[in-house]
């Protein structure tokens, strides 16, 4: 396995105001055939805090298990909502520690009542970093440019889940391994939405 | 209580007929022998003020000290037996640190607060062990919110905005009801806090005692530090003038 | 090996003939970190980025990392390995607060903390993958020091890691090195920009947003991230390839 090689699939999260904003593509490949064409890999940590996984499939949802477990314990014995930044440093414990045996790239995004939205990447050798938005897996080489370009600190809740779904499906459209659908989640403190975008309405773009 | 717990004080696996548990209740006496220890709750703080007697004027001073840190946001006081006290400290140092490296956070005080006192209870099971002959008290910091806990030898323990423990708790525990804690600043409370040592302290038991006082508040940016110098001095100067107004009183009596 | 014992092993890669490595590669990673001594303490200079191979993927990372009230802690290299000493020497810190002697652990003990990490590591074949200055002031007297990946330590008055040892190294021998205790604190500011410039123009992993640290007696200054001024204007009339 080459080392710089990220998950086949494009992940995203954005802060805003009083939430944040993760999609993801749907696609799970084996070489290049399609073993899943409409994956959930937005995963549910607790009520206000969720992930998105690239790399191994097997890998991710081992972890994700892991974190659930430990994050629920936390959330009983502190008897409040876990703060994002503790899920997260569960996340890059994990990842850091077996580096070596996991491939693994992973955004946790979501809200507490300490701090409000947040977004931690914790990229593939196990370091974590906080961000006003986070891209990550193949896919998300194709699209820094334009992330960069768009992203503006202090957009709304709609601009944000327009420019995920903008982002994502440029990404699906250049990234052999990204592909599907586009599953998104808006989370706030009093709410949980979930978004589908099936493979057939994708926002316009310029195709050749 | 010596001649009360008649075979069911031999071990603290066994209750008495009437529902308690002697040894539990033998440690409390252990605690209640050794110098007065007090925490103030204010709004932005906790103080924590012991009076660690010492017993020949050989003891270096400031040595073999009764408070102790236990995170940068969370401290301990004590009163009961050092060793066991340290055994505590140390469980509660390496459940603070296990979280700050998991979680990247401070642990909150009633978590840190909720191990401990499981620990403390641990040794209330079983034949074999004794209960710790401790009380402490917690002081800390959860972002801007003091918390203040006192566990019993029991392992039970509860919230308090004011504590006391060891000789003198009982009136320790009513000068501090004087107080008017919810507009008390920190400053002023540990002036109260040495004020109150210095009035509980027997002097015709204990001849010598050092005072010792440490918090954690806004002033201290959060972290459980001992009392800076300058104000340690302000407050030991008005305990003992405050005192020796108390006499003066008592002469006009 | 048997099979046993390659299944028991941790934190390893087993490879196909029975062999294990656990030495990997730096994945995110920083570049250069410059320090050197001056007048009334230490100065010391990183960019804000964790590039990832060619890509400048994170770009608002402090690398000049405070320990204590009188220490900097600058790294270069894995981004996670150097999270990861952040953490532990926050331990060390916490160990020190509580002692409550109201002391605070000096940068030399800091920099042989660290060079014994650094260097067991590196004895086990799974190193840190770091390069770190480590600069403070104790008792008066500044420091300044390095200590790498294979547990390598030195002292100078000028130190730089990754390229900035071939690029910055020979303009901090030349301006600062030799009049290291005489520079004033906007001499060395200025040296050290101009370096962090050559950086930007000759290191293809370096940004242009970069913060500077001071160690002085009055304590740890680190700079808001800012951006150096560039010129280009004698690119504009360079016509063809000199043929």
């Amino acid at each position: 396995m080459s080392a710089l090689k990220p998950g086949e699939t494009t992940i995203m999260a954005v802060k805003f105001d009083n939430g944040v904003v993760v999609g993801a593509d749907s696609r799970t490949t084996t070489g290049s055939y399609i073993a899943n064409r409409v994956t959930d890999k937005i995963t549910q940590i607790h009520d206000r805090i969720f992930c998105c996984r690239s790399g191994s499939a097997a890998d991710t949802q081992a972890i994700a298990d892991i974190v659930q477990l430990h994050t629920q314990m936390f959330a009983v014995q502190s008897e409040e909502l876990p703060p994002v930044k503790a899920v997260a440093s569960i996340f890059q414990g994990l990842c850091y520690q077996n580096k070596n045996q996991l491939s693994a790239g992973i955004i946790v995004a979501g809200v507490d009542n300490v701090n409000g939205p947040s977004v931690y990447n914790i990229p593939l050798g196990g370091s974590i970093h906080e961000e006003d938005f986070a891209i990550g897996g193949s896919g998300s080489s194709y699209i820094y440019g334009y992330c960069d370009k768009v992203f503006k600190a202090g957009m709304s809740k709609d601009d944000c889940v327009e420019f995920v779904k903008n982002a994502v499906s440029l990404a699906m459209t250049r990234d052999g391994s990204s592909g599907g659908v586009i599953r998104m989640a808006v989370i706030t403190k009093d709410n949980v939405e979930r978004i589908f975008v099936p493979g057939n309405k994708m926002p316009e773009q310029y195709l050749g | 209580m010596t001649s009360i717990g008649t075979g069911y004080d031999l071990a603290v696996s066994t209750y008495s007929p009437d529902g308690r548990l002697f040894q539990v209740e033998y440690a409390e006496k252990a605690v209640d022998n050794s110098g007065t220890a007090i925490a103030i709750r204010t709004k932005d703080g906790v103080i924590i003020a012991v009076e660690k007697i010492v017993s020949t004027v050989l003891e270096i001073p400031g040595s073999s000290r009764r408070i102790f840190p236990i995170d940068h946001h969370i401290g301990f006081g004590s009163s009961g037996w050092v060793p066991d006290i340290k055994r505590l400290i140390g469980i509660a140092r390496d459940e603070a640190w296990e979280h700050r490296k998991s979680y990247q956070m401070p642990i909150p005080p009633k978590m840190l607060a909720d191990r401990v006192a499981l620990y403390i209870q641990a040794y209330t099971l079983y034949s074999s062990l004794r209960p710790f002959g401790a009380s402490p008290m917690m002081a800390g910091m959860h972002g801007d919110e003091p918390y203040l806990y006192l566990f019993e030898t029991s392992g039970a323990y509860y919230g308090y905005w004011g504590c006391a423990t060891g000789k003198a708790k009982q009136l320790a525990k009513t000068e501090i009801e004087k107080l008017d804690l919810s507009n008390l600043s920190t400053r002023d409370a540990v002036k109260e806090a040495a004020r109150i040592i210095h009035t509980v302290h027997d002097d015709s038991k204990d001849r010598l005692f050092e005072l010792e006082m440490s918090w954690v508040c806004k002033e201290s940016e959060g972290k459980f530090t001992r009392v800076p110098q300058d104000l340690y001095n302000e407050a030991v100067e008005y305990a003992k003038h405050s005192n020796n107004d108390d006499m003066d009183d008592d002469e006009e009596l | 090996m048997n099979s046993t014992e390659i299944l028991n092993l941790k934190n390893q890669d087993v490879t196909e003939n029975g062999t294990y490595k656990h030495t990997l590669q730096p994945i995110v990673t920083g570049t250069s970190v410059l320090g050197l001594k001056y007048k009334d303490g230490i100065m010391l200079a990183a960019d804000c980025i964790a590039s990832y191979g060619s890509l400048a993927r994170f770009r608002n990372v402090q690398r000049l990392h405070p320990v204590g009230k009188a220490t900097i802690l600058a790294g270069s290299g894995d981004m996670s390995d150097f999270q990861h000493v952040q953490n532990l020497l926050e331990g060390v810190m916490l160990q020190e607060h509580c002692f409550d002697d109201e002391q605070e652990i000096g940068t030399k003990s800091i920099y042989k903390i660290l060079s014994n990490v650094m260097y067991s590591r590196r004895t086990k074949v799974d190193p840190l993958w770091n390069k770190f200055i480590v600069a403070g002031i104790e008792n008066g007297e500044s420091f300044l020091g390095y200590v790498d990946l294979y547990g390598t330590t030195y002292q100078s008055p000028v130190i730089a890691t990754g390229f900035g040892s071939h690029i910055a190294i020979p303009i901090l021998r030349k301006y600062a090195e030799p009049r290291a205790s005489d520079l004033t604190e906007a001499e060395a500011s200025e040296i050290l920009d101009n370096c962090m410039r050559v950086l930007y123009y000759r290191d293809a992993r370096s940004f242009n947003k970069i913060q500077k640290a001071k160690v002085t007696s009055a304590g740890i200054e680190i700079t808001e991230p800012y951006s150096l001024s560039t010129n280009w204007d004698f690119a504009e009339s360079i016509r063809g390839y000199g043929a």
